[in-house]
C-alpha cells in the first residue's frame, strides 16, 4: 500500500476514451507507470499508443474516468506546470525557423517557464554533446539537421526542462538503423542514468542492454503487461 | 456647382440592356453557356436595386435612429450569414463571436466616421449612416473572411506546431502567436494595398458616384479618403476581434487544441 503511494508517478483509472463520432479507443483501461521504471508501449497500429501519451499531457481528454500524476488529478496542475513535469516528445520532430539555438531555448520564452533560467552556451554544447551531436553547431540553421539529429534536438529541448517523466512517442520511427540505435541507447539512458521515468511508445522491437523494460501490449481488450 | 445628376429615364435605363443582349450574344456565339445567369444576374440586379432605393427613400424620410440601426444590423447579420457559408468549418461554431466583432466594429468605425469625420447630426443621420455603414461591411467582410479562413487552415495544418508549443509549456496564446500574426496580415493586406493603388491603378466606385452625381471632385476626394481610411480600420480592428474571439474557442480546458483535421 505504502509502495502504491510512494511509487506510482502515473495512474490511470478506468479510462475511457473515444474520439469525437469515432469508435471507442479505450474502454475502462487502468494502468500504474512507476517511478524510474522503463515501459516500453507497443501494439498495432491505431490500437490507441499514442493517444495513451496525448491523454497523460491533456492533449487529449478522457471521456470517463481519471488519469492522476504524483498522486493528483491532471486538472489540478496548470497546464504548463504537468507538461514540465511529463514531457511528451512528438512522433515528428517539430522545429522553429532558426538556429539550433533558439530551438533550444524555445521553452524559455513562455511564460509558464519564466522562473527558470535559460542554459548558457556551454551548457548547450554539452548536452548536444552528450546526446553524440558533437558535429552540430548552435548557429547552425535547424532545418538543416538530419531527422535523427532533430529527433535528439527536440528530446534536449525537453530536457532542459527537467522533467521528471518523458514520454516518447515513436521516436526512432522515421529514422534508419544507426541513427535509431543512437536515439534507443539514448532513451534508455534517461532511465538508467538520470533516473527518469520512460514510457517509449514503438512499433518495433526494442531490446534495452541496460535495463530490462516493462513491456505493455494495447490491443482489443485494453492494455496487458507482455512478459 | 451643378447639385443632382442628370436624370436617367426609365427608357435610357431599358436602353441600358443593349449591353447585356451584347453579352448574351457573346455567350451563345462561343458557347460559354452563361445566358441564364446573365438573365437572372440582370433581373436581380434591377429587382435588388429598385428595392434598396425604395428602401433607402423610406428610411431617409422617416429619418429615425431605430431604424437605421435596424437596417444596419441586418445588413451586419447577413454578411456574418455570408461569411459563415463561406469559411465552412463543421467544427468551430464561431457565427456569434463573429457576429459580434462585426457589430461591435462596424458600428464603432461607422460611428467615428459619421459623428466626427463627416460630423453628420445626428450622427446616425440616414444619408450617411447607411452608405458609408454599408460599405464598410461589403469591403471588410471579404478581409475578416480571410482572415478567419487562415486562423482555422493554419492551426489544423501547423498543429503539430502548436501542440509541440503547448508541450514545452506555451499557453494557447503563446502557441498560436504566430498563427493570429498571420490569419491578421492576410486580412490587413488588401485593404492596405487598395490605398497603394487608389486614384493611380483605379478611380473607386464611391468617388466615380459621387462626380457623376455632381459633386466638386476635390469633396468626391475628401470623402474617398475618409472611406479608404475607415476600411482599414474596421479591417483591422474586425479581423482582430474575430480572429482573438474564434482562436479561444479552438481551445479546450487544460490548454488543449481542439481542432482536428477534416
Amino acid at each position: 500500500m505504502t509502495d502504491h503511494l510512494t511509487d506510482a508517478v502515473i495512474e490511470i483509472d478506468s479510462l475511457d476514451f473515444a474520439y469525437p463520432g469515432g469508435r471507442p479507443v479505450f474502454e475502462n483501461l487502468s494502468l500504474t507507470i512507476r517511478t524510474g521504471h522503463f515501459y516500453l508501449i507497443r501494439g498495432a497500429s491505431g490500437a490507441g499508443k499514442s493517444t495513451l501519451l496525448r491523454l497523460i499531457v491533456q492533449l487529449e481528454e478522457p471521456t470517463a474516468g481519471e488519469i492522476r500524476f504524483s498522486g493528483r488529478r491532471l486538472a489540478e496542475y496548470p497546464p504548463a506546470r504537468l507538461r514540465r513535469s511529463v514531457l511528451y516528445v512528438q512522433q515528428t520532430p517539430t522545429v522553429i525557423t532558426g538556429t539550433v539555438r533558439d530551438n533550444l531555448l524555445l521553452p524559455f520564452r513562455f511564460r509558464a517557464n519564466g522562473d527558470l533560467p535559460p542554459p548558457d552556451d556551454r551548457q548547450l554544447s554539452e548536452q548536444l554533446h552528450r546526446f553524440l551531436l558533437t558535429d552540430v553547431d548552435l548557429q547552425a540553421d535547424a532545418k538543416t539537421l538530419s531527422v535523427g539529429q532533430l529527433q535528439r534536438m527536440c528530446l534536449i529541448r525537453g530536457l532542459l526542462l527537467a522533467p521528471a517523466v518523458v514520454l516518447l512517442d515513436e521516436p526512432a520511427s522515421a529514422l534508419d538503423e544507426t541513427s535509431r540505435k543512437v536515439v534507443e541507447e539514448t532513451a534508455e539512458q534517461l532511465c538508467a542514468t538520470d533516473g527518469l521515468t520512460v514510457v517509449m511508445v514503438s512499433h518495433r522491437r526494442f531490446n534495452p542492454v541496460a535495463l530490462t523494460p516493462v513491456t505493455l501490449e494495447i490491443g482489443r481488450l485494453g492494455i496487458e503487461r507482455v512478459e | 456647382m451643378i447639385t443632382g445628376a442628370l436624370d436617367i429615364s426609365l427608357v435610357q435605363l431599358l436602353l441600358g440592356l443593349v449591353f447585356i443582349v451584347a453579352a448574351g450574344v457573346t455567350s451563345i456565339l462561343h458557347s460559354l453557356g452563361l445566358e441564364r445567369d446573365l438573365l437572372i444576374g440582370t433581373v436581380r440586379t434591377f429587382v435588388q436595386l429598385f428595392i434598396l432605393g425604395y428602401v433607402l427613400k423610406f428610411v431617409f424620410n422617416l429619418s429615425s435612429a431605430w431604424l437605421v440601426l435596424g437596417v444596419f444590423a441586418f445588413m451586419t447579420v447577413f454578411a456574418a450569414w455570408e461569411i459563415r457559408a463561406r469559411v465552412r468549418e463543421r467544427q468551430v461554431s464561431f457565427f456569434f463571436p463573429l457576429l459580434i466583432s462585426m457589430a461591435v466594429s462596424y458600428f464603432l468605425v461607422a460611428y467615428l466616421v459619421t459623428a466626427v469625420l463627416v460630423g453628420a447630426t445626428p450622427w446616425w443621420k440616414p444619408q450617411y449612416f447607411i452608405p458609408l455603414g454599408g460599405m464598410i461591411i461589403g469591403n471588410s467582410m471579404n478581409a475578416i473572411a480571410i482572415a478567419l479562413e487562415r486562423l482555422l487552415g493554419d492551426l489544423r495544418e501547423r498543429r503539430h506546431e502548436v501542440e509541440m508549443k503547448l508541450c514545452l509549456g506555451a499557453d494557447y496564446k503563446e502557441a498560436s502567436r504566430d498563427i493570429v500574426r498571420g490569419a491578421m496580415r492576410s486580412g490587413m493586406i488588401p485593404s492596405i494595398n487598395s490605398m497603394m493603388g487608389v486614384g493611380v491603378v483605379f478611380i473607386p466606385g464611391m468617388m466615380t458616384g459621387q462626380i457623376l452625381a455632381g459633386a466638386d471632385p476635390l469633396l468626391a476626394i475628401r470623402y474617398q479618403i475618409v472611406v479608404m481610411v475607415m476600411l482599414v480600420g474596421a479591417t483591422a480592428v474586425g479581423s482582430l476581434l474575430v480572429v482573438l474571439l474564434v482562436r479561444k474557442m479552438c481551445f479546450g480546458a487544460g490548454e488543449r487544441l481542439l481542432l482536428r483535421s477534416m
